[in-house]
């Protein structure tokens, strides 16, 4: 191999303006490839934490009530009633042993009971209609990513506070402090003092979401024994949907991914993957035809050479290699180049492309370009791009290549 | 003549080429026999188309005959598979070519190694000793680590012909091996072909149309139109090229 190797290099080192080009062409091709790997990763990731970070990844919730049918004397024509049954509110209970099988799961990060219900809330005249969350004050960041989103006072619950959304501060003219009166659905009322007010920047959120301790939600929403659901959050996002399945028939409960939850979002992200695969793909196409064509130029022009090392019994194989070999050297040069292009390039948009407040302008992320999968990737591609020119090399015709 | 007594290295019977092209089929060699003994300084004469090209390339192994055999160091040549060709040319045939088709991006020395190192045949520091002492042998002891690109045409010439020697063939063929050079190294070139004939009995086989040349060899086979007009003796000398 030292032979083909060393040939290899010399007809690289020969005509440098070829190969410099040839290892441009294919830096290039990398660094489209690893920017793109970067930018889909780092805008999937960001639109992720955008949705994702402030749902469950999964939530377990009490299945939705059967409607009960009544089954009619075998012997009579059939005649079944339909009930919904009213009488009961939908809850896990008990929840200790549904919310401890899920925290077993090793692919469980953290797995947290909320209560959930409705309310309105009043500050003298005005009224306004609420989603009481009631969750465990150490477990609040858990749910929803309300700590960074905290314009006014802090994201404490105590038994007596409630966090609340900047436009239903507004609406009720509340702040930090003050006191309001919180009257659930089951007909029971409690003053409560507004602790954090936030800001999260989704409409909905802000004018009608009331955090609240767990313990005094359960007594306002008069459930004793029962919670509303379990958020759970996993270490992999992507594991949710089979996740979600498992603990569905782990517990007997309904258990939703929020894949299904938020269908748009994440057919959006993955369609956003199938462009970037796409352009992902053209850039080693390209890299491909880019090294094929080059060497196919090589051969035609070394080919009294190549002819006179036949004559000389050097193999076919021999040859071969010298051209594969040339095409892996081409494409592994200019894949650390482009990658290390890539890199220099995704940490330049991630430091300068930002907007005043600071947040990225292109959600860029230099830590997921994929450096080691292009740079195999490329040279893999590149010396299967020198297939073709191999084989031509391999079969020139001495007599005709030496008579030329 | 004593070589009559020996067996020949190269044994040539009855050999045809026929090129076809399309519809057309042009016979170029039309049934050539001849023996080549070892230690032979053979010139093959014969205007230009006459098909000494051809034969050479058959008698190489480059090309492949349309029929007949020809038969070298014991083996017939015409039923050996590609890659027992390929091994055995790089054992025992050398070639020169009229254009010297030198490596570029070597340098003298790597060039002559060449074709022992690329076989796997000896060690590096081997080949490159070898190498050494056959382009001193070739005048060029000062030139081994000159690019192939900056040598004049007789002495990149001169390592081609250090390089057909380099796997001690036992059969070097030369087509037109001067064709290309001037009058001076031409015959400087042929000098040299005639001392490593005398010296290492090295067989040779020689294509010119230079009637100079070849009354400088020992045997003279003259092919016209595809057959050999005749194949006659140098008139003095009996032993290598004839050095009047
Ligand atoms: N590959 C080929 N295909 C067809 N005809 C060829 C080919 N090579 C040589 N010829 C023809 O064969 C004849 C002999 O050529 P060649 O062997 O080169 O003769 P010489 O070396 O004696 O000049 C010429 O007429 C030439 O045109
Ligand atoms: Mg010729």
């Amino acid at each position: 191999m030292r032979q083909e190797i060393k040939i290899a290099l010399r007809y690289l080192l020969s005509s440098k303006l070829q190969t410099g080009l040839l290892i441009g062409g294919v830096g290039i091709g990398v660094l489209v490839f690893s920017f793109m790997t970067a930018l889909i990763n780092g805008l999937t990731q960001f639109q992720i934490e955008q949705t994702v970070g402030s749902i469950a990844h999964v939530t377990v919730e009490p299945r939705e009530r059967e409607p009960r049918i009544i089954k009619a004397d075998p012997s009579v024509q059939l005649l079944a009633a339909v009930l919904r049954d009213n009488t009961q509110r939908e809850q896990i209970r008990p929840w200790q042993m549904a919310l401890d099988t899920i925290t077993a799961d090793p692919s469980v990060r953290v797995a947290v009971p909320v209560i959930s219900g409705n309310g309105l809330v009043t500050r003298g005249q005005a009224v306004q209609p609420v989603t009481i969350t009631g969750v465990k004050p150490e477990q609040l960041s858990e749910v929803a990513a309300i700590a960074p989103a905290i314009v006014n006072g802090s994201a404490t619950l105590d038994l007596d506070g409630v966090i609340i959304g900047a436009r239903l501060a507004k609406k009720l003219s509340v702040s930090d402090g003050q006191t309001l009166v919180i009257r659930s659905d089951r007909g029971r009322e409690r003053s409560v003092k507004v602790r954090g007010v936030f800001s999260i920047g989704i409409e909905t959120l802000d004018e009608r979401v009331v955090y609240m301790n767990f313990k005094s939600s359960k007594a306002l929403l008069d459930l004793d024994n029962g919670i509303s659901r379990i958020d759970v959050k996993l270490t992999d996002l992507n594991a949710a949907p089979a996740l979600a399945e498992k603990f569905g028939a782990a517990t007997g409960l309904k258990s939703t991914s929020w894949t299904e939850k938020n269908k748009r979002l994440f057919d959006a992200i993955q369609g956003q993957g199938s462009t970037g695969s796409l352009i992902k793909f053209f850039a080693i196409v390209t890299i491909v035809i880019g090294v094929s064509s080059a060497l196919l130029l090589t051969t035609v022009r070394r080919k009294p050479e190549i002819g006179i090392m036949r004559s000389m019994g050097v193999s076919k194989t021999f040859i071969t290699r010298v051209f594969i070999l040339q095409g892996a050297a081409v494409g592994l040069l200019g894949a650390l180049a482009g990658s290390a292009a890539a890199y220099a390039f995704c940490s330049l948009v991630y430091q300068v492309a930002r907007r005043p407040d600071g947040t990225q302008l292109v959600p860029v992320d230099p830590a997921q370009g994929a450096y080691l999968f292009g740079i195999l990737l490329a040279t893999a591609a590149s010396a299967l791009a020198a297939i073709l020119p191999a084989r031509a090399a391999a079969h020139i015709d001495p007599v005709e290549a030496i008579s030329q | 003549m004593s070589n009559d007594s020996r067996q020949p290295l190269l044994s040539v019977a009855n050999l045809t080429k026929t090129y076809v092209q399309g519809d057309v089929a042009s016979p170029v060699l039309k049934g050539i026999s001849f023996d080549v003994y070892p230690g032979e300084f053979v010139a093959m004469l014969g205007p230009s188309g006459s098909g000494k090209s051809t034969l050479l390339s058959i008698l190489g192994t480059l090309l492949r005959p349309t029929s007949g055999h020809f038969f070298m160091l014991g083996h017939d040549l015409t039923v050996a598979d590609e890659d027992e060709l390929t091994q055995f040319r790089n054992r025992n045939i050398g070639f020169v070519f009229q254009y010297h088709h030198l490596l570029p991006d070597f340098t003298a020395l790597e060039n002559v190694m060449f074709p022992a190192v690329a076989a796997g045949l000896m060690q590096e520091e081997e080949a490159e000793h070898r190498a050494a002492k056959l382009l001193t042998r070739v005048g060029l002891g000062n030139r081994l680590d000159y690019k192939a690109t900056k040598l004049s045409g007789g002495q990149k010439q001169r390592v081609a012909v250090a390089r057909a020697l380099m796997n001690k063939p036992a059969l070097i063929l030369a087509d037109e091996p001067t064709g290309n050079l001037d009058r001076v190294s031409a015959h400087q070139v042929m000098e040299l072909l005639g001392e490593i004939n005398a010296e290492s009995q090295t067989t040779f086989l020689i294509s010119t149309h230079d009637a100079e040349i070849a009354r400088r060899c020992q045997r003279r086979i003259t092919v016209i139109d595809g057959r050999i007009a005749s194949t006659e003796a140098a008139s003095i000398g009996s032993e290598g090229m004839v050095t009047a």
